[in-house]
């Protein structure tokens, strides 16, 4: 092998390395990024005592949800759309969906999707309650599989093509990403 | 004469002591209250359990917490079926609670039907349904879910896993995967609410819930699956040594829902209807009873 072949695939070489390398960067910032809002967010919500327990009463149920409710808003009182799926991390979940739907699954997954109810016009607002009579829509296990691992605390759902952070304890709207899910 | 005319007369009188003497020999008649229905009924119940000595007996229901009239209907039979099977707990495979999940809701869609059930001391386990509350209803007592979303519970020689199919999350995979290896049963049985094979035209089956459990349940032995969703009753045929049931007409209809894919065994969807089980040994024994007490299929299955 002559020389300039060698400098050829070696820098064909190093070029493929350093452009996986710059990607992998492009999205642990992001990832970070959301974990640490995530982190920030439980750490303020343990703070103010936010807890349920079981109990035989749905009286006792009704007094704890309403108590959760308070006390995880007045943790956040100005949150907003967009303080967790910021740009930047909005750009990577999208990303990951996509993934996740143009993958070895992906029909399985839009098949799931399709399948479980999709409620395109839920109103939607970030410290709201979930609507409590409407139906939840699953979530493909192999989506979830995509997506950063969360704490029990919270949950990820697919509302339409909106993809809604929810504090699991409290059925409030943590953050929602619009727009998440491509339409079929 | 006098005797013609009054003739009508005597005629009636004669006719009305007949009629008292006929009716005080006869048992005195008692008010159609509800126990007495239920008991009558329990004597000429078409039981096809064999109710053996040291088996595990319970009932399935799914998608019932509507409240209506429908619910308390199948909850009256499932009281004059437990009088005779003697079944001691009831798995209930998600929607159990449909709409708001105020604290008449709970009395209203849970407690009123099956309060004869829950005052004989029959327990229920619930999985969690799309129109449930997670939060509530993993955190109310009388559903024993012990405050989680999935949990393990045993009964003798068989293992139960309910899971939540709202959410399979890798975590819950995990889990699963890990309790069902570790699980001594010898019988396992998995229930949650979305069916992996469905016949159904509402919803279908979940092809991805099913792509990542069923490798999960065939390396770990699972014998047999519950799931509701389907507002119908279905008994799929066997795959690769799985039994699947899917039930959710508990208190939910959806009437002609069926077509044939050719995978299911049984089918009915013209009206409501619970399941009662009973294990003994390697023979698993079912018989589903619609809400006017018709037995709409039964029979036994073998451990595989």
């Amino acid at each position: 092998m002559n020389i300039a072949l060698k400098l050829v695939i070696t820098g064909i070489l190093s070029f493929l390395v350093l452009s996986h390398s710059f990607a992998q960067n492009k999205d642990e910032t992001p990832l970070k990024d959301f974990q640490q809002r995530i982190a920030k967010y439980l750490e303020a919500r343990k703070k103010n005592g936010v807890s349920t327990k079981p109990t035989d009463s749905a009286d006792k149920l009704a007094e704890q949800k309403h108590q959760a409710v308070e006390k995880t808003r007045e943790t956040r009182p100005d949150a907003k759309q967009g303080d967790i799926f910021t740009p930047q991390v909005g750009a990577y979940f999208k990303k990951q969906i996509a993934a996740a739907l143009q993958g070895r699954d992906g029909a399985k997954v839009s098949a799931s999707l399709r399948h479980a109810e999709p409620l395109p016009n839920v109103p939607l607002k970030v410290n709201e309650k979930y609507p409590q009579d409407l139906p939840l829509q699953s979530t493909p296990p192999t989506l979830l599989l995509h997506l950063p691992r969360l704490p029990d605390e919270l949950h990820y759902r697919i509302v339409g093509q909106t993809l809604v952070l929810f504090d699991v304890t409290s059925n409030l709207i943590v953050d929602f990403l619009p727009d998440a899910v491509p339409k079929p | 004469m006098i005797l013609s005319i009054k003739k009508p007369l005597y005629v009636f009188l004669l006719l009305v002591i007949l009629t008292a003497c006929n009716s005080a020999t006869q048992p005195a008649r008692t008010q159609p209250t509800e126990n007495n229905n239920q008991a009558t009924s329990a004597q000429h119940l078409d039981i096809k359990l064999p109710l053996q000595e040291k088996s595990v007996r319970f009932a399935v229901i799914g998608d019932s917490g509507t409240g209506g009239r429908d619910q308390y209907e199948v909850a009256q039979q499932m009281e004059t079926y437990r009088q005779a099977i003697k079944f001691d707990f009831v798995i209930m495979l998600g929607d159990n609670i449909y709409g708001s999940h105020q604290p008449r809701d709970f009395e209203k869609k849970f407690e009123v039907p099956y309060k004869p059930l829950l005052d004989a001391g029959v327990k229920f386990y619930a999985s969690l349904g799309n129109h449930d509350d997670p939060n509530d209803e993993r955190l109310y007592k009388p559903f024993n879910m012990g405050g989680e979303r999935y949990y393990a519970f045993r009964k003798d020689e068989v293992a139960f896993f309910a899971l939540d199919s709202n959410y399979m999350d890798p975590k819950q995979l995990d889990w699963l995967d890990e309790n069902l290896k570790s699980s001594k049963g010898k019988w396992k049985i998995c229930f949650f609410h979305h069916p992996l094979y469905n016949d159904g035209r509402h919803h279908g089956p979940d092809l991805d819930l099913r792509n990542r459990l069923l490798p999960i349940f065939q390396r770990n032995g699972v014998n047999a699956v519950f799931s509701g969703h389907e507002h119908v009753y279905q008994r799929m045929k066997p795959e690769q040594n799985i039994y699947y049931f899917v039930l959710g007409n508990s208190g939910q209809l959806m009437t002609h829902d069926l077509r044939d894919s050719g995978d299911r065994a049984k089918g009915f969807d013209t009206d409501r209807g619970f399941m009662v089980v009973e294990i003994a040994g390697d023979k698993l024994y079912f018989q589903v009873i619609s809400r006017t007490g018709e037995t709409i299929d039964s029979g036994e299955l073998e451990r595989r």
